[in-house]
């Protein structure tokens, strides 16, 4: 597999674009699930009511991959999450989530190659201000054997 | 003790350690909450037909996690960035700590820097990250 040409093709170009309406009772049973107890992400009364800022983390793409891209053999399994938060996120201001392939490397572990793939969204308001970034690294390991 | 000002924090401090809500109706909620509501993650029995050790606690819930201890300790701070690894399953009903330990201080930008784990019973850890944390300091 040419990563240098895989990352030629398909770096950086935007893929999907999503429109997320942030519904506030679902913004508190996120907070209180994962064990909140800040009045700004629990109480919609609150003057500063906002999202955690882990629910950029939530929000998913329409597709996992740019048109196109190859598939690579072996087994794929979500290696990780990361988030960047610029200004909070607040139920009732709809984001435009905007997806591209932000990295593509490889590491050899004590299990095997593994190719990892790293998927960035970013997060506008209507203002077309960004507001967040959101990470979600893939890993995909060569089968044991191939 | 909780932190309200950048002078209140200690290099290698470690944050009071959190123990999670990882009960299947728990997870339920958040995953619904999230719009991650997939058989993996609520039950049991359809998680174990996809060969998993059982249902499956969200990566982004183990995060959520580490922030809501992040905002225990310091109720004021502002979360700017914070990235996390999935080494290895959490799995729902199972115990688990959340942990973490101010490796950096930035007095300048009053920011702190925090490493996260979510370990199980036998101390292995499954979850592993870093926080850059602004500590507001009250008007």
């Amino acid at each position: 597999m040419d990563i240098e040409a895989l990352k030629e093709e398909f770096l950086h170009k935007d893929f999907d674009e999503q429109t997320f309406e942030i519904d506030a009772d679902d913004v508190v049973n996120f907070a209180l699930a994962c064990g909140e107890v800040a009045p700004r992400y629990t109480d919609p009364g609150h003057p500063d009511f906002q999202a955690p800022p882990t629910f950029a983390s939530s929000f998913q793409a329409g597709r996992r991959m740019p048109e196109g891209f190859p598939k690579i053999p072996g087994l794929g399994m979500d290696a990780g999450k990361a988030a960047s938060l610029k200004y909070p996120i607040r139920p009732g201001v709809p984001l435009v989530g905007r997806t591209h392939l932000h990295d593509i490397y490889l590491k050899t572990g004590r299990s095997g190659p593994m190719t990892f793939l790293v998927m960035r969204m970013e997060l506008y308001d209507p203002d077309g201000v960004q507001v967040a970034t959101a990470d979600t690294s893939v890993v995909i390991r060569e089968r044991p054997g191939k | 003790m909780t932190i309200n000002q950048i002078s209140d924090v200690e290099f290698g401090e470690e944050l009071p350690v959190f123990t999670p809500d990882t009960s299947l109706d728990n997870v339920r909620r958040f995953a619904t909450a999230a719009g991650w509501a997939g058989p993996r993650f609520t039950d049991h029995e359809a998680a174990r037909a996809e060969g998993l050790p059982g249902a499956l606690v969200p990566g982004i819930m183990s995060q959520g996690f580490l922030a809501a201890m992040i905002h225990r300790w310091a109720p004021e701070s502002r979360i700017e960035k914070v990235d996390t690894v999935f080494r290895a399953p959490v799995i729902v009903d199972q115990p688990y700590t959340i942990s973490g330990v101010v490796t950096d201080i930035d007095e300048e930008t009053e920011t702190v820097e925090i490493d996260l784990t979510v370990n199980n019973e036998a101390g292995e850890t499954r979850v592993f990250g870093t926080a850059t944390v602004r500590i507001a300091t009250p008007a």
